[in-house]
């Protein structure tokens, strides 16, 4: 089996994710019920036999730090490999954020040249899959190109202005990439992930930073394809994914995965989802309780009517109170008599009691962590 | 260089637990799932964790490979620590002789060399019979303060049920004056919970004088205790007045898990201070489809419920398929309920299918057992009391 590193970036645009991404980066936002983002893309990893992860920390990183820990949860706390933490530092050429991922890496020269690995998959986090990277790194192999992007034909994924669209001939090839065109050419939406060789990702940071260049896409890529300096091909992810980048595309997700269908092409058998345990008791239905259509979390305590919604652990929904369509975080808690519906609550807040709030469908209500309504 | 300890912990877990019938046929007792998502043992190595007790020995002697698996590194119970941690103590053969533990006296003793690299002054001995949270750290200062050689919890049972415990009589002071096993006309109501610290040297001493006698049971309660006393030792008792529970018969697991939905529950699970471990097995959180109704009910993660579910439990990965009607019920990690199978006073073990349109268990009367990995044919029924295991024939 060939050795392989990982490395995820999460310096994301979260500017449409609202309140949500005030405390907290993409790749930390509670999802499913008791995950966070970055979990399905660690856990992608670990299950494709990365032993050494190298996490790209950019602003508001101590809720990503917190829930990554020691990386125990993914067995990444070994000795050689592991988990690694990259915030950004202070150096002579570097003040502050990164303002691209070329540049966060740069900045990482010493870990790409410490780590062992002959190749190393580079991963954004603003993107929810479950991939088997046994498979594409197979692929890289047995096609001898020098860069592989993964992408989707998703019809989900293709969106106006935003994303980066690749055209792939009939060998795998990748003849042309465009990023954020008005509207798509291209029904292959690029994934934001790549498989090379170490060597030849060290070789590139240096040139593009060396250059003047900063997006990964926009820059360096479409040179690579462009100008034929690399043999770039393309391997096609046939899961489910998401691309979590506003309240709406935040809400379609986990709305999404009430579907059993879905929900079974994202959580596959022998590619298990792993996250920080936080050792709660089952969750609890009283007898005058009502749950249709929800996925619900250890710790919580159902008394009122739950319909259509997702509740994560430590929720506490009392007698008479009645949720649809929505989104609790972690020991939320909607008191006797309210009604919400439409709504995202973060963590830790309180919907007293008799109180109504009811958002519309297509544009849900966010309300922050801690508040009391 | 191994430091030393004040106290550590000796779980006794190589009993059969032959009174669960074909549950415990291929899994050892503290293995046991309870409560959706733990296993019996999980309460007494949480009580040694959230008391500050970092090493704990494991004596496993009967079908230990599901249990051993279980525990690994310790690492669910924070016990995967470099100076201390959690130890699986299997009988060993040494330079003279080998042999299987004898009783619970000598299967510590076989380990007095595990128990010696840590120069404890105090051991605890557990057992992993029992649901209970109990701060182990507290009963040590009791013991500590009495200046005991032995400290016994002991919990004030209906008098009726005395005569099936061993009961310690006490003087004013909590001091034992006396020990009876399952006495006929008992002269108090405080029963061992089978919850022992000990201070080591006297134990050493007692457990070596034990194995020198070739009468003895070689059994805490039949021979060291009675002993102790006879020697004019210090022993007290301990008074817990939490919520304890036997779960030795299939009627008391069945008994214990119900306990959990009584609202409200017998024993807080929610204390966030007193949190009970286990491991995960990274599910997904449980979906209740449209059209289920779930009443009264503990679910755990990566369960699907289309059916009706009532009064009951549900743990890991169980799916409930529509028309399945389950009451009363345990349905333990990974079973299925097929399409209108009805499921009343039951308990189904780990990875069983109850085949569409069978009838399991009945309203009144004993619980009925489906064994681990039993897969029952559609249409068939168990009538209370029953027990299924892969040779029952329909």
């Amino acid at each position: 089996m060939k050795d392989v590193m990982g490395i995820i970036y999460t310096g994301e645009n979260d500017a449409r994710l609202r309140e949500l991404t005030i405390i907290r980066a993409i790749a930390a936002l509670p999802v499913a019920g008791r995950f966070r983002v970055i979990d399905f893309l660690v856990s992608s990893m670990v299950n494709g036999g990365m032993k050494n992860i190298g996490v790209i920390m950019q602003k508001n990183y101590h809720s990503l730090m917190d829930h990554l820990g020691s990386g125990k949860e993914w067995d990444l706390h070994g000795k050689n490999n592991g988990l690694h933490i990259l915030p950004p530092f202070l150096t002579r050429e570097n003040v502050g954020q990164y303002p691209g991922v070329l540049d966060a890496l740069r900045s990482n020269t010493d870990y790409l040249n410490h780590s062992k690995q002959e190749l190393v998959v580079l991963s954004n986090s603003n993107i929810i899959y479950n991939a088997n990277f046994k498979e594409m790194i197979a692929y890289y192999e047995s096609t001898g190109a020098d860069v592989t992007l993964m992408y989707t034909k998703d019809p989900s994924m293709k969106r106006d202005e935003f994303g980066t669209y690749i055209a792939v001939d009939e060998s795998g090839t990748v003849t042309d990439i465009e990023v954020e065109p008005t509207h798509p050419t291209y029904d292959n939406t690029f994934m934001q992930v790549l498989l090379m060789k170490r060597e030849f990702l060290k070789a590139l940071v240096d040139r593009a930073v060396a250059h003047g260049l900063h997006d990964l896409s926009k820059d360096l890529l479409l040179r690579l394809v462009q100008e034929k300096q690399a043999k770039v091909n393309a391997y096609e992810y046939t899961g489910v994914c998401w691309n979590i980048d506003s309240v709406q595309s935040y809400f379609k997700f986990n709305m999404d995965i009430l579907q059993p269908e879905i929900r079974k092409r994202l959580f596959v058998d022998d590619l298990p989802v792993f996250t920080k345990v936080r050792d709660e008791m089952p969750a609890f239905y009283s007898n005058d309780s009502k749950t249709v259509n929800s996925l619900v979390a250890d710790g919580c305590v159902i008394e009122g009517t739950v319909e259509n919604s997702i509740l994560f652990r430590g929720v506490k929904i009392a007698p008479n109170a009645r949720i649809n369509n929505c989104i609790i975080m972690q020991d939320g808690q909607v008191q006797e008599g309210a009604f919400i519906e439409n709504c995202i609550l973060d963590k830790q807040t309180v919907i007293k009691r008799n109180t109504r709030l009811i958002g519309p469908e297509a544009y849900p209500i966010v309300i922050a962590k801690n508040v009391v309504i | 260089m191994i430091r030393k300890k004040t106290c550590i912990a000796m779980l006794l877990a190589g009993g059969q637990g032959s009174r669960l019938g074909i549950l415990t046929k291929k899994v050892a007792k503290p293995a046991v799932p309870y409560g959706g998502k733990y296993r019996i043992i999980d309460f007494p190595l949480s009580n040694c964790t959230n008391s500050g007790i970092d090493t704990v020995g494991v004596l496993t002697q009967y079908q230990p490979l599901e249990l051993n698996a279980y525990i690994g590194s310790g690492a669910p119970w924070d016990l995967d620590i470099s100076n201390g941690g959690v130890f699986v103590l299997p009988p060993y053969q040494t330079g003279k002789s080998g042999e299987w533990y004898r009783g619970t006296a000598n299967a510590i003793y076989q380990n007095m060399a595990f128990i010696e690299q840590y120069h404890p002054d105090y051991v605890l001995i557990l057992s992993g019979d029992h649901i209970y949270k109990m701060d182990y750290n507290a009963m040590l200062d009791y013991h500590i303060r009495h200046g005991a050689d032995a400290t016994i919890a002991v919990r004030e049972v209906p008098w009726e049920e005395a005569p099936r415990f061993g009961i310690m009589n006490t003087d004013s002071e909590g001091t034992i004056i006396e020990f009876e096993e399952k006495p006929k006309n008992p002269k108090s109501n405080k029963a061992s919970m089978g919850v022992y610290i000990f201070t080591w040297e006297k134990l050493r001493h007692y457990l070596t004088q034990d194995e020198e006698d070739k009468k003895s049971s070689n059994d805490f309660g039949k021979n060291i205790i009675p002993n102790m006393l006879n020697d004019k030792q210090v022993l007290v008792a301990y008074d817990f007045n939490g919520y304890w529970k036997d779960v030795g018969t299939i009627e008391s697991l069945w008994e214990a898990n119900m306990d959990l939905i009584d609202n409200p529950m017998p024993m807080d699970m929610h204390d966030k201070k007193w949190r009970i471990y286990s491991k995960n097995p990274g599910m997904p959180p449980h979906y209740i489809a449209e059209g289920a109704v779930v009443t009264d009910t503990l679910i755990t993660e990566g369960c699907e419920v289309y059916g009706k579910v009532n009064h009951s439990i549900l743990f890991a990965g169980v799916v409930v398929e529509e028309g399945a009607d389950v009451e009363y019920s345990v349905i333990m990690p990974g079973s299925v309920i097929k399409r209108g199978a009805i499921v009343r006073r039951s308990i189904v073990a780990e990875n069983a299918t109850v085949g569409a349109g069978s009838v399991i268990g009945e309203n009144e009367g004993n619980i009925a057992v489906i064994g681990q990995g039993v897969v029952l044919p559609a249409g068939v029924s168990v009538s209370a009391g029953q027990q299924v295991d892969e040779t029952t024939t329909f």
